[in-house]
């Protein structure tokens, strides 16, 4: 019996030795962890690939996944003038009616998403010790691309925000719910961008290019009023490789054209890799009844200053009469019958890419890069531009001066429903007016504040009172 | 069994806690009123009063105001020229420039309010004047730096060539001219000439060639600056090449027109081919 104590007392000794953390935090071998993962190029790419779908986001009907760029129309596009829920019902009518709680789902799921991807970014910059060479540079440029993408959009959409630019964990709760201010944002945005456009080329369109990071960086310096660098980084693209789309239907409907700048790309049919908004677009297709509905105030400036590009962009809703549709991402290309909502392929798993940039956007920004904030401009860089968007749309007849105004009524035709409306307001300086004056003609109730969406609720909650609520919610 | 009774015991407590519960709540119901601050919460939200104020696009003298504040449900503006107004965002045109001291006070339910003021200058926004470059040395003569120094071609030293020679006989103005020996191997070249970008411009010099052998002067306009003559084509806005050899002592005028496209800066680069040239009183102005 001593004995057996001696062996007990060795087999005690023997296991204290072995615990170290191998043996407590083992990396598992039949299933795949960040942890021990992106050993290789191979590997970090499909962690750059995972944060490609982060943007994409998840095809569900269930706010409890991060949806993506997938809901963005509703936090951007129904708080313009240009879109609104068909039927005003549930918290989607919030975004048209400028009563957005701090509880909305869409807000706290965009919010999230975008957070995702700024998470999988910081991820795969802080794994690149293991890249090869000639890889690791353009990994860290797709990864800051992506990071600079997420927090433009979300810096313009909720102001001050916590400044993530490392990986951090359940416990750095400073960071996370830290609100620095906007500028500090915008100086990790315009460092990323220009990383990116160093480091890239133009060979991709639904991954981060040269011409991506440029053109989205101009509209980042036009944000912020520095036109001159604006107009530098147009001025690049413009004399690259991209060109508009002869037909202005091909730039939605030939995937991959040669105006495409930017896209996040979709596959139909397959869950994991399809988007539901075209389906949700049209008349009880997807989940909703049907949201991001034309305004009336749209279709009037269609008509007034669209040329062609007016039938193009919306059509009366098929099987009710007194409601119109975007006709920009109709599902998989289909138009969906003599009722408008029959689609021989699934709808509500379409495969329409989703374009964040196209050439048209650079050459309207390099109009308004010229015209630095003034009230018109006669450039002739500029007229050259200009002419060209509204040659495209059969618009021909000479113009020798532009004002903001026939820049901004440009933007609002050639770019509706691509989620710019709101942004462009805001950046022109007209935000306030023109949407209270939209929002006095429609019953809804404009207030200053509500160009700021409220920080989630649940973010703040999780704070436990670190973090502060915009103004106005 | 131990546990049965138990149980049976614990129910008889809690009887008669019941009962004393039920007494204490009785009892206590008269002190209610008696103490009506005891467990009501300070009002840790109080009012904020906040706005932002914005100029009109189209009329300097409207003004938008955006309303920042917080925990508030009523408010009353005073706009600072008489005019009141007690809805959340306001908007107001005022008659003339000046100064308006502009009052917010918001409240919220309680009553408990907070004000805040700000002064508003209205003044008409100055149309941007474009810049127009001032060339140094623009003569080529001695002491002419703004401090008064200079040998007429400081300003135009560079690491693509030679320093200019000087010369005083033939010149177009002043007792100076640059001089541009038939080597080509001297190069004129000035940097950071600031003008508002895409502004048309015009530049006026006027240069002298011998008359053989066949040679030319040229002059360019960069946008930006310049590392080394390679990037000269790419960075051109506007060049012109100065062939006219009939008289070595006619200057010939010259207007080269130029926009300064995407750039907050230009430079001059000026080089010569095959015969000695000369060139003087360079100038820049609006077109």
């Amino acid at each position: 019996m001593k004995h057996i104590k001696y062996i007990a007392l060795a087999f005690i000794g023997g296991l204290s030795i072995s615990c170290e953390t191998n043996f407590l935090e083992p990396v598992p071998e039949v299933a795949v962890s960040s942890a021990g993962y992106f050993q290789n190029d191979e590997q970090i790419e499909t962690g750059v690939m995972g944060i490609y779908d982060a943007i994409q986001g998840v095809n569900s009907t269930s706010l409890d996944d991060n949806r993506g760029v997938q809901i963005e129309y509703y936090v951007t596009e129904m708080r313009s003038d240009n879109t609104r829920t068909k039927s005003q019902e549930g918290e989607a009518a919030q975004f048209e009616e400028f009563n957005v709680t701090t509880q909305n789902g869409l807000v706290a799921n965009y919010y999230r998403s975008f957070f995702n991807v700024i998470y999988r970014a910081n991820l795969v910059l802080d794994n690149l010790e293991n890249a090869t060479a000639g890889s690791s540079a353009k990994f860290e440029a797709e990864a800051k691309f992506a990071r600079a993408y997420a927090y433009f959009n979300l810096v313009r959409l909720f102001g001050d925000l916590p400044l993530v630019d490392a990986l951090i964990g359940p416990l750095d709760t400073d960071i996370a719910f830290t609100r620095v201010p906007a500028a500090n944002i915008y100086e990790l945005i315009v460092s990323d961008f220009e990383f990116a456009a160093n480091n890239l080329d133009n060979s991709q369109k639904n991954r981060a290019s040269r011409a991506a990071a440029q053109g989205l960086l101009a509209k980042v310096h036009l944000t912020l009023g520095n036109y001159t660098q604006a107009q530098v980084l147009c001025e690049s693209v413009i004399g690259g490789d991209y060109s508009l789309a002869s037909n202005f239907s091909d730039i939605f409907y030939n995937e991959s054209n040669n105006e495409v700048i930017f896209a996040v790309g979709y596959n139909p049919g397959v869950e994991a890799d399809s988007q539901d908004f075209s389906a949700e677009w049209m008349n009880g297709v997807g989940r909703t009844a049907g949201v991001n509905y034309v305004t009336n105030e749209a279709i009037e400036a269609l008509e007034a200053f669209g040329g062609d590009r007016a039938t193009l962009s919306y059509r009366q809703d098929l099987s009710q009469a007194t409601q119109y549709q975007v006709t920009k991402y109709l599902p998989n290309g289909e138009d969906g019958g003599a009722d408008g909502k029959s689609f021989n392929t699934d709808a509500t798993m379409s495969g329409n890419d989703w374009i964040v940039l196209r050439y048209a956007d650079v050459l309207l920004m390099h109009v308004e890069s010229i015209l630095a904030g003034g009230q018109a401009t006669s450039a002739t860089a500029a007229i050259s531009s200009f002419q060209q968007v509204r040659n495209r749309a059969g618009i021909t007849s000479s113009v020798s001066e532009i004002t903001k105004q026939d820049l901004l009524n440009e933007r609002r035709v050639e770019l509706a429903f691509e989620n710019q409306r709101l942004f462009d307001l805001i950046r022109f300086g007209v935000a306030q007016e023109q949407l209270a004056l939209f929002s006095g003609a429609n019953g809804y109730g404009f207030s200053a504040t509500d160009l700021l969406l409220p920080i989630p609720q649940r973010e703040i909650n999780l704070s436990n009172g670190k973090m502060t609520q915009n103004p106005g919610y | 069994m131990t546990h049965l009774s138990y149980i049976k015991n614990s129910s008889k407590l809690a009887k008669a806690f019941l009962c004393l519960f039920a007494m204490t709540l009785t009892v206590s119901c008269d002190f209610e009123y008696e103490l009506p601050e005891a467990g009501s919460i300070t009002d840790i939200t109080a009012p904020m009063a906040s706005f932002s104020a914005s100029q009109s696009e189209d009329n300097y003298l409207s003004y938008s105001f955006s309303n920042l504040s917080s925990s508030a449900i009523n408010f009353e503006w005073d706009l600072g020229d008489g005019n009141t107004s007690t809805s959340k965002d306001v908007s107001n045109t005022y008659v003339s420039e000046g100064s308006y001291v502009v009052v917010l006070t918001v409240s919220d339910a309680l009553g408990a309010k907070n004000t805040i003021s700000k002064i508003v200058t209205v003044v008409k926004p100055p149309a941007p004047a474009a810049k127009v470059p001032t060339v140094l040395e623009a003569s080529f003569e001695d002491n002419t730096l703004p401090d008064g120094t200079g040998d007429g071609r400081d300003s135009w030293r560079n690491d693509f060539g030679g320093v200019i020679q000087i010369t005083s006989s033939p010149v177009q103005d002043g007792k100076q001219a640059a001089k541009f020996p038939s080597a080509g191997d001297r190069v004129a070249y000035q940097s950071g000439l600031e003008v508002t970008p895409n502004t048309d411009y015009v530049i006026t010099y006027y240069y002298t060639i011998k008359t053989s052998p066949e040679g030319s002067i040229t002059l360019n306009v960069l946008g930006g600056t310049i590392g080394s003559l390679s990037e000269v084509s790419s960075k051109s806005l506007a060049s012109h090449v100065g062939t006219d050899q009939t008289d070595a002592n006619t200057y010939v005028k010259v207007d080269l027109e130029f926009n300064s496209g995407a750039n907050d800066a230009i430079s001059l680069l000026i080089t010569n081919e095959g015969s000695e040239s000369r060139l003087d009183n360079v100038s820049i102005d609006l077109k």
